[in-house]
């Protein structure tokens, strides 16, 4: 199959936009084209997110169409969506970015001077490998 | 002339005639979908003045309450019956909208129409609207999502630009 991720009942999504972005939540229905309800644990609730808000991950879960929270919530913890979901790239590289947004200014320093000292370090074995070849 | 930047609110407006003397008088109850309370008592006493012998001067609202959702993360199909007025004439439609709640089935409602149609808010009347059962839906539109296993890719999925990356040396990928 060349599509691998589908919008679909019980697709986890990774929500890109809006008031609860870095959050995940499942698809449990879908409003029209354009729109998707999503349910989650407490971070998130239940509530209508539009398709471009989110981002869809490889995890997907089996509930039924419409279901109730509870059942949405226990099938993701029986499925570990949770885990799962810490592996992704998405969350990852989500995480990643809003720690480095978080640094203060001498965390930036400590990185850049780690940086130029690793960076000098490479430099210098290429170009000596490059004189002895 | 109403704006609506927003969703609209569902209002109940019960009104009726000021009393004379000691007479009772008629007391009438209408649903409006307006963006505030001031266009709704206003759309109020329009259409009371056009099915009965009363003006805003002569009459008095008894009580305006905003109606809530009833469930807001339940979707239902909403059948809208509508009149409008269009270039050359007045026509009667039947429209068919999928939400979480009538006031946003209403709102897509208004939009449809002025886009559709370029009908104004002024010259739509909202006759009536009511839940469908998903097995009497009418529109095809609608019922293309009343399919218990719905699943669709997103191909060729363009997201927001990003002005950083204008010259790139490979093309972006568009898979999800």
């Amino acid at each position: 199959m060349l599509y691998k991720r589908y919008i679909e009942i019980g697709r986890v999504c990774f929500i890109r936009l809006g008031d609860d972005i870095g959050k995940s939540g499942v698809i449990v229905d879908l409003v029209d084209q354009k729109h998707l309800l999503i349910d989650g644990p407490d971070g998130i609730g239940r509530k209508v997110l539009r398709l471009n808000q989110v981002a869809l991950t490889d995890i997907k879960i089996n509930i039924p169409r419409g279901c109730k929270t509870k059942t949405v919530r226990t099938a993701m913890a029986k499925e570990g969506v949770e885990a799962k979901l810490a592996a992704t790239s998405l969350v990852k590289k989500f995480a990643a970015k809003n720690a480095k947004a978080q640094l203060g200014d001498f965390a930036r320093f400590k990185n850049r001077v780690a940086k130029t000292a690793s960076n000098r370090k490479i430099r210098s074995t290429v170009r000596k490998l490059k004189k002895s070849s | 002339m109403k704006f609506k930047c927003a969703e609209l609110k569902e209002f109940e407006i019960v009104g009726r005639p000021l009393p004379k003397g000691d007479e009772k008088m008629p007391v009438y109850k209408m649903t409006i979908f307006a963006p505030d309370e001031i266009v709704a008592k206003s759309r109020f006493w329009y259409f009371l003045r056009q099915l009965k012998k009363v003006r805003k001067v002569n009459g008095e609202i008894l009580r305006m309450t905003e109606m809530s959702n009833s469930s807001p993360t339940k979707i239902k199909n909403f059948g809208i019956w509508v009149r409008y007025d269009s270039r050359s004439g007045s026509h009667n439609m039947y429209r068919e909208y999928r939400d979480v709640s009538r006031t946003g089935a209403i709102t897509q409602c208004y939009r449809d129409m002025a886009a559709r149609h370029r009908a104004r808010p002024h010259s739509i009347q909202i006759m009536k609207i009511e839940v469908v059962k998903a097995a009497d839906t009418k529109r095809p539109v609608i019922k293309q999502m009343h399919d218990s296993k719905i699943k669709f890719p997103l191909p060729h999925r363009i997201l927001k630009f990003n002005k950083k990356s204008i010259f790139v040396a490979d093309r972006p990928s568009t898979m999800q």
